[in-house]
């Protein structure tokens, strides 16, 4: 072992120390930063990974439309059954429509889907009542549409389709469509929260004399975030169709959501260079402090590069147990980042904010190892230089002046 | 006659200082032989330090060279070889405050590149009476005990010469005493030069050439 391993493990450890002041106030300044990047890295792709599913979940993951209605939809969906890519699919149709209870109405966006199918958007997002009740006389209303015309589940609801309209024109007198609301969804998107309301496919067409025809088709994919190459993949040939990806749909809001991502970062990287500084400045007067010791060793043979490997180590090593000290902190406090909220809530009295902004169950969290390695190999980075800095300093100073300092 | 190990030849050095150039010295020579004892003394402020420190090739000359007897047939810049043929013990001792003794005095020797340095260093810190406190910290041992782990450390490599530079001016009158006593008993007894700055006329006196520092030259007292 170069004897610069051992006298730089000896001086950031002196032995018989008990506590090595200066080695822990440096560790924990280096965890103390990467920490609180991490933490906020790590729970900003949370809510990015949330939102992401909520779209999926609130859209679909890849839409199929048409410029007009699909008539062979059988033919479609057996040609998208033998892409591997696409897990199922759902046939809908859609149209606007006016819908009534008593003296409130509202305008509906109403959607004809197949009520057993898994993948139909919103569907896990239901705060009263039960999805799967959905048949010929029922309906599912977003929480918006529902509020505006005072119903709750087991209510009932007149909706006037267009084509009853037409029927009025032609002299003929319509009845609306009587339909029990059997679930209630609220997704936290409101442009499917106030207008969706979900009625059976065969139901739609009836209503819509759509005969056999629907809208289009909702593809659920093995690998959801690929969905604008397979959705690109699976238009080829397919001039008449269009194949959304989930990523689409919602490009504002997501690009609003990576853009926080970003600017998080920055400001974080702004507070854990001013850290990284602070340790420098630490590493940088320990050196200084030593610069007699460091005359010594030149007078005894030691060559620059391996002061520099002496003092550089040390920064390697405090960043090393830092950013090990850092990764341990950002498990712990996201571990126990509800009782820390919680107390938080306690101490402000601001509500759960995360249950009533978000509509969350708790904070959401999403480990990126690409932030850790990022994390870990700047903050090594940084603490590398700054001991090498000053041992470069040191390095290239008279033994004879270095000793003659007190 | 004994063969050369450390030549001086018009040694020149002055500094800048804030009443402008400040010559120290102005024209040393000096020869110093093989196992050879030198003493220089002059007041306060004369250039002894800096004379030593040009010596081992801590600072360069403005004019005039050192050399250093490194194998049989090579002489080198001492500032070239920094370590090697010459040991250094400076009035402060200069220890290494996170190594323990036994530790200060084998760096030395790895700096140096010598591999398998421990049983070295042990036998040369019995040799200056310190085998029990082998495994102590320098804030652990006294004034005295430093100065010995630093002649110790001196003599590791073997060198040539040893420059000392006033070995015992921080150590009270006993204890200086039977420092440079053992300084020069192990000196004598390996065969290695000393060059001995000291302000004491009692230990110049048993080097066996004198020098005097003044005014930038050497002469011999
Ligand atoms: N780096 C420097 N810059 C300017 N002046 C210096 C420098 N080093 C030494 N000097 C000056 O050179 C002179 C000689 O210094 P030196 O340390 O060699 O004296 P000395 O003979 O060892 O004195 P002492 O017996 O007190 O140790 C002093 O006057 C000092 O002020
Ligand atoms: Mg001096």
């Amino acid at each position: 072992m170069a004897w610069f391993f051992h006298l730089a493990l000896r001086q950031l450890f002196p032995p018989g120390k008990r506590f090595p002041a200066f080695a822990i106030v440096s560790i924990l300044g280096v965890g103390l930063g990467v920490a609180s990047l991490l933490v906020v890295q790590t729970v900003m792709n949370g809510f990015g990974e949330e939102h992401r599913l909520r779209i999926r979940e609130s859209f679909g993951e890849c839409v199929v439309v048409a410029n007009r209605p699909i008539s062979n939809v059988d033919e479609l969906i057996s040609s998208l059954n033998l892409e591997e890519e696409v897990l199922s699919i759902s046939p809908y149709a859609e149209g606007p429509a006016l819908t009534r209870r008593g003296s409130f109405s509202g305008v509906a966006f109403v959607r004809g889907i197949v009520p057993t199918d898994e993948e139909i958007p919103a569907r896990g997002y239901v705060v009263a009542g039960d999805f799967n009740e959905l048949d010929d006389g029922r309906v599912v209303l977003g929480i918006g549409l529902a509020r505006d015309l005072r119903v709750k589940v087991g209510d009932k609801i007149d909706l006037w389709s267009p084509v009853m309209v037409d029927q009025a024109e032609k002299g003929k007198a319509p009845l609306p469509a009587e339909l029990e609301v059997c679930a209630i969804v609220r997704t936290g998107f409101s442009e499917v929260d106030n207008r969706a309301a979900m009625i059976s496919l065969r139901r739609f067409r009836e209503l819509w004399s759509l005969g056999n025809k629907v809208h289009g088709v909702i593809l659920r994919l093995d690998d959801p975030s690929q969905a604008p190459a397979i959705a690109a993949r699976l238009n080829q040939g397919k001039p008449d169709l269009r194949f959304v990806p989930w990523q689409e749909i919602k490009k504002n809001f997501l690009e609003a959501i990576r853009f926080e991502k970003t600017m998080l970062f920055f400001l974080m990287f702004i507070i854990t260079l001013v850290a990284s500084f602070s340790i420098g400045s630490t590493l940088f007067s320990a050196v200084i402090r030593r610069s007699r010791e460091v005359g010594v060793l030149v007078a005894l043979g030691a060559k620059p590069w391996q002061l520099v490997g002496l003092f550089g180590l040390q920064g390697l090593w405090i960043g090393a147990l830092g950013t090990s000290l850092g990764f341990v902190l950002t498990w712990t406090i996201l571990s126990f980042r509800d009782s820390i909220l919680g107390t938080i809530n306690n101490l402000f009295g601001d509500g759960d904010m995360v249950a009533s902004v978000y509509q969350f169950a708790r904070v959401p969290l999403h480990y990126e190892p690409m932030d850790f390695l990022i994390a870990a190999v700047f903050t090594l980075l940084v603490t590398t230089l700054a001991g090498l800095v000053p041992a470069l300093w040191a390095a290239g100073r008279k033994p004879s002046e270095a000793m003659r300092d007190v | 006659m004994s063969e050369i190990v450390l030549q001086a030849k018009g040694l020149k050095k002055s500094f800048k200082s804030p009443t402008g150039l400040l010559t120290v010295l102005r024209s040393i020579d000096l020869e110093v032989y093989a196992g050879e004892s030198v003493s220089i003394r002059g007041s306060s402020g004369s250039g002894k330090t800096t004379l030593l420190q040009l010596l081992g090739g801590l600072d360069v000359p403005d004019s005039g060279e050192v050399k250093l007897k490194l194998s049989s047939r090579t002489m080198l810049s001492p500032h070239r070889c920094l370590g090697q043929g010459v040991g250094f013990v400076f009035q402060n001792y200069q220890l290494m405050p996170e190594l323990n003794a036994w530790e200060n005095v084998a760096l030395a020797a790895q700096i140096a590149g010598q591999g398998e340095s421990e049983k070295e260093a042990q036998a040369l810190l019995a040799l200056v009476g310190l085998s029990h406190r082998i495994h102590h910290m320098p804030t652990q041992l006294s004034g005295g005990e430093c100065q010995r782990v630093a002649i110790a450390r001196a003599l590791i490599n073997q060198p040539a010469v040893i420059l000392a530079d006033e070995p015992t001016g921080n150590l009270d009158e006993v204890t200086g005493k039977d420092v440079m006593n053992l300084l020069l008993e192990v000196v004598a007894q390996r065969n290695t030069a000393l060059v001995l700055v000291t302000h004491s006329k009692e230990f110049a006196e048993r080097t066996q050439r004198r020098f005097f520092l003044s005014s930038g030259v050497l002469t011999p007292a």
